[in-house]
């Protein structure tokens, strides 16, 4: 999880870099969508799997090491999920300010 | 048990349960080493022994010790002779306790060491449960 | 049980820790009294029964009081631990592995409730 969220996270900043030269695994324009999508729905789901883990530990029905691994995970896909965020939009300021 | 360091803090627990109450027959039986019976002729204090048995938990998955009870030990009474004891019999013999008390220090030092282990397990237990919660504490 | 929100769900099974941490430390405070029989509380799930049906009685808006499930306290049973010629059924080891399962499980709980409240103050938080 650790790995594809940085992963993730660096296939956008190629992207949104300009100038860079693209290498061979970095993904076409046409999939910086789906990228960004993915990782969204990938934080989503390991947000939510941190909850529902958190509320069985609650109650006593998962285990301790359960529930800190799956709150750790969704930590970490929500961390990923807030950098891209926050790439996303000092890249479109820096766009906003290219001169005409 | 789902969380298997829960289940090991009570069968630890159980295990400290069960030491206590062997202590506390070994200090029974040490007491009245020499608890002669009342009326001539009568039986002394007798032995007691503690019986353990493992029971298996279906809750935990695992075995529990679980005291069943206290057996009287059946080895045979010393006699002394004591014409001017309350429970000397017509020939001056009275029946003494089955108590060894070599023994009852020996089973007394294993008891103890015994609650020790089982202390140093729940111990441990906590400890590393708590490493394993101090993951999520800081960002 | 419908959808059920984090933070509700941990600020309930605190109160109801806290409070049979109380009743188990009374135990062990009388674990030498004449008569005085092993108490503890209702389990946690009867706790969140009740009040599930409770909230459906009442008005969306309303949040049903937490009083950490100690309403019904019941007479714990001594498991197969003897009962002493005095009457008291208090076996230490007992109460302190309860008590030791309760700490953790609130240092379970509140550490979630740290972890959780920091990922929404940094999703709410800008970083540019």
């Amino acid at each position: 999880m650790l790995v594809t969220g940085i992963g993730g996270l660096n296939s956008i900043t190629r992207v949104v870099t300009p100038g860079s030269s693209a290498a061979p695994t970095a993904p076409a324009a046409g999939d910086f969508g789906k990228v960004l999508a993915d990782v969204a729905g990938s934080a989503m789901d390991a947000l939510k799997a941190g909850e529902s883990t958190a509320i069985a530990g609650v109650q006593g029905k998962a285990s301790t090491q359960q529930v800190v691994e799956s709150v750790m995970t969704a930590e970490q896909a929500l961390q990923t999920a807030i950098a891209v965020r926050d790439k996303l939009i000092s890249a479109y300021q820096e766009i906003s300010r290219m001169p005409i | 048990m789902i969380d298997p360091l829960r289940a090991a803090t009570a069968i630890a627990g159980s295990g400290l349960e069960a030491q206590t109450v062997r202590l506390r027959v070994v200090a029974e039986n040490m007491a009245n080493a020499n608890s002669t019976g009342k009326t001539p002729g009568a039986d002394p204090y007798q032995r007691k022994m503690v019986v353990f048995e493992s029971e298996f938990d279906k809750a935990l998955g695992a075995a529990e010790v679980q005291v069943k009870g206290t057996a009287l030990d059946d080895t045979p009474f010393e006699v002394e002779t004591d014409p001017g004891n309350p429970a000397a019999d017509a020939n001056g013999n009275v029946k003494m306790p089955n108590v060894n008390v070599l023994l009852e220090m020996a089973d007394m030092r294993d008891a103890s060491r015994s609650y020790e282990a089982n202390l140093q397990m729940v111990k441990q237990a906590r400890s590393l449960t708590t490493m394993m919660i101090d993951l999520l504490r800081n960002t | 049980m419908g959808p059920v929100n984090l933070f509700d769900l941990v600020s309930r099974h605190v109160s109801w820790a806290t409070f049979r941490q109380t009743v188990l430390t009374s135990n062990i405070a009388n674990a030498n009294t004449p008569g005085y029989e092993a108490q503890d509380v209702k389990p946690f799930a009867d706790v969140l029964q009740d009040a599930g049906m409770a909230m459906a009685e009442t008005s969306p808006g309303h949040m049903a009081p937490v009083d950490g499930g100690g309403s019904t306290l019941e007479t714990a049973d001594s498991g197969g631990y003897e009962t002493t010629i005095s009457g008291n059924s208090v076996s230490v080891e007992q109460e302190l592995m309860k008590a030791d399962d309760v700490n953790r499980s609130l240092s379970l709980d509140l550490t979630i409730e740290r972890a959780f409240h920091r990922m929404i103050l940094n999703s709410v938080r800008t970083g540019t």
